[in-house]
């Protein structure tokens, strides 16, 4: 018992510490002097915490506008799969209608299209547009997906159809029912939804790469890593970059965990 | 012919509200998926020319394309291994009654929730051969000095996309353990079976689809990972850590040959769905009911 219960903690120690120090080694280079960034022995704890650092970096590089831009790119985009996700997801759920199975299978199958596939023919249609370096261009590829539309799906179908057709009996209109009935119901999955899209929303570094073409207009991610390209030996900037980048998932992820894990344990959610 | 009138109702109801949807999904996939296939054909700076199967022909028998696949493929398979062995010995560890595994089960799930920008850039600073601080710190007490990016570039950035995925898939496994039930394994422990015996014969198959999922995950975003190539090792030393999807962008958007890198895209689609039928049909064999 207590030898095997040692080895298990030692395990996962370990694996907790490989997890934890590279992160709280970031937020010490964040607070470290360029010296001592660079000094031959390497600094774990800065001599004073150089907080000054955080204000230079909105100097150094357009970062006010990296963190509004990808507050409305990843905030757009989540507001729209929770608008969107749960109605399609109804429909599929409880409708019958001519070519709902054709539709269904030709939804999920756009599951099988990793991001890739769409980069090249996307920044040649926003170009057509006008489009690249702009709002509509990073947020519009993104506004609908089939997972989360599956996600409703499943969570919407146990929901009885007497209460539906009760509804109905009494002269709801359609948006009505779908507003008053069905969309209450499913806040529990509306919670996972939203958290999941505006994480990985937030952390989406290809396609903002890829459709921007000025710094003004990039996501904190991008405009962190271009900025690291520009300026490479600023490691205590880039780190507080990385802070700043880091902050909101981690907090809104510790704060809300338990969705997270239900989430990923029930539909292994990518 | 009421219900008929209504059937007809709910179907003009269903129609409007998967209207935008429908919009959406032919002008945001369907229609450039169309338009890859399309271009793929296509040569020239304004991919106008028709090429018809020349980008195909060109790209299986380029060596820079030839040799980017088998980096992917090499990357994907450690991704893949370490993402079973590692995530499932964290599951087994965190699924035993022991105090404080909520914490660490957040603690693992933190770096997969993390833009790739922070975990390419944070390890890349740790792993610089010159500006590292983990070569600092080696060099400060004396000790050698690694070149990991250098000696094993590759490997090193499959660990470095391990240390980001593997509470992910470790939470996939420990779902997969609670839903055994707890039935098999006593009645095991009374025949007689030691743990051993029993991770072999009882946890293991009983947990192959969850293992299989992993594999198809695992694989799925191996083959089209990115941000470590572009950020850590920007595909080198040389072409060492050339990532599929980094060589398709640079040849898309530096070298600006859009009917050439849309062949790539289009082949390396391909692979991976070629890749996820066999896997999920090798699966299917293996599959245990209970």
């Amino acid at each position: 018992m207590g030898t095997r219960k040692w080895l298990l903690y030692a395990l996962l120690g370990l694996a907790g510490l490989v997890t934890v120090v590279p992160l709280l080694y970031m937020l010490s280079l964040s607070l470290q002097t360029e010296a001592e960034t660079l000094s031959a022995n390497a600094v774990l704890v800065p001599e004073s915490p150089q907080w000054g650092n955080y204000a230079e970096l909105f100097t150094r590089a357009p970062f006010g506008n990296f963190i509004v831009n990808s507050l409305i790119v990843a905030g757009v985009i989540t507001l729209a799969h929770l608008l969107f996700d749960p109605l399609v997801g109804y429909v599929f759920a409880k409708f019958r209608f001519p070519l709902r199975n054709t539709l269904f299978v030709a939804l999920l199958a756009t599951l099988m299209v990793p991001f890739f596939v769409r980069m090249i023919p996307l920044y040649v249609l926003m170009a057509n547009m006008g489009w690249l370096n702009t709002y509509q261009g990073l947020i519009t590829p993104f506004l609908m997906d089939a997972f989360g539309i599956f996600l409703m799906r499943q969570f919407i179908q146990p929901i009885p159809d007497d209460l539906i057709n009760a509804a109905r009996i009494d002269g709801a209109s359609e948006l009505r029912i779908y507003r008053s009935v069905i969309l209450p119901q499913t806040r529990p999955a509306l919670a996972v939804l939203g958290l999941f899209t505006f994480v990985f929303q937030w952390n989406e570094f290809l396609w903002p790469l890829v459709a921007t073409t000025t710094a003004e207009m990039r996501t904190i991610p991008v405009g962190l890593t271009l900025f690291n390209q520009e300026y490479f030996t600023l490691w205590h900037l880039t780190a507080a970059g990385s802070v700043i980048l880091f902050v909101p998932t981690a907090v809104l992820f510790v704060c809300t965990q338990r969705y997270f894990v239900r989430g990923i344990a029930l539909t292994g959610l990518k | 012919m009421r219900s008929r009138t209504l059937y007809g109702r709910y179907a003009r109801t269903a129609y409007l509200f998967l209207l935008p949807a429908i919009l959406f999904f032919a002008a945001f996939f369907y229609l450039p998926i169309g338009n890859v296939v399309a271009t793929s054909f296509r040569t020239g700076p304004m991919a106008d020319q028709w090429a018809g199967l020349g980008n195909y022909t060109q790209a299986l028998a380029d060596p820079a394309v030839r040799h980017s696949f088998l980096v992917t493929v090499g990357f994907s398979a450690m991704v893949v291994a370490g993402s079973i062995v590692i995530g499932l010995a964290l599951a087994l560890a965190i699924d035993q009654p022991l105090r404080g595994r909520v914490v660490f089960r957040v603690l693992l799930l933190v770096p997969y929730l993390t833009s790739v920008a922070i975990v390419g850039l944070l390890w890349r600073n740790i792993l610089d051969p010159e500006l590292g601080v983990l070569n600092r710190a080696l060099g400060a007490i004396g000790l050698p000095e690694q070149q990991w990016l250098n000696t094993a570039p590759l490997l090193t950035i499959a660990a470095v996309t391990l240390w980001q995925s593997v509470g992910y898939t470790m939470v996939l496994f420990l779902a997969g353990l609670q839903g055994i039930p707890e039935t098999y394994h006593e009645a095991a422990r009374i025949d007689g079976a030691d743990a051993w015996h029993r991770f072999w014969r009882i946890t293991l198959p009983l947990l192959a689809p969850t293992t299989l999922f992993v594999s198809v995950m695992a694989v799925i975003s191996g083959l089209q990972a990115f941000g470590q190539a572009y950020i850590i090792t920007n595909g080198g030393p040389g072409d060492a850590t050339d990532l599929s999807v980094f060589h398709i962008f640079n040849v898309a958007f530096r070298t600006r040959d859009f009917g050439y890198s849309s062949a790539q895209s289009v082949l390396l689609l391909m692979v991976i769905v070629a890749f996820t039928v066999v896997q999920l049909r090798a699966g299917r064999r293996g599959e245990v009911t209970y």
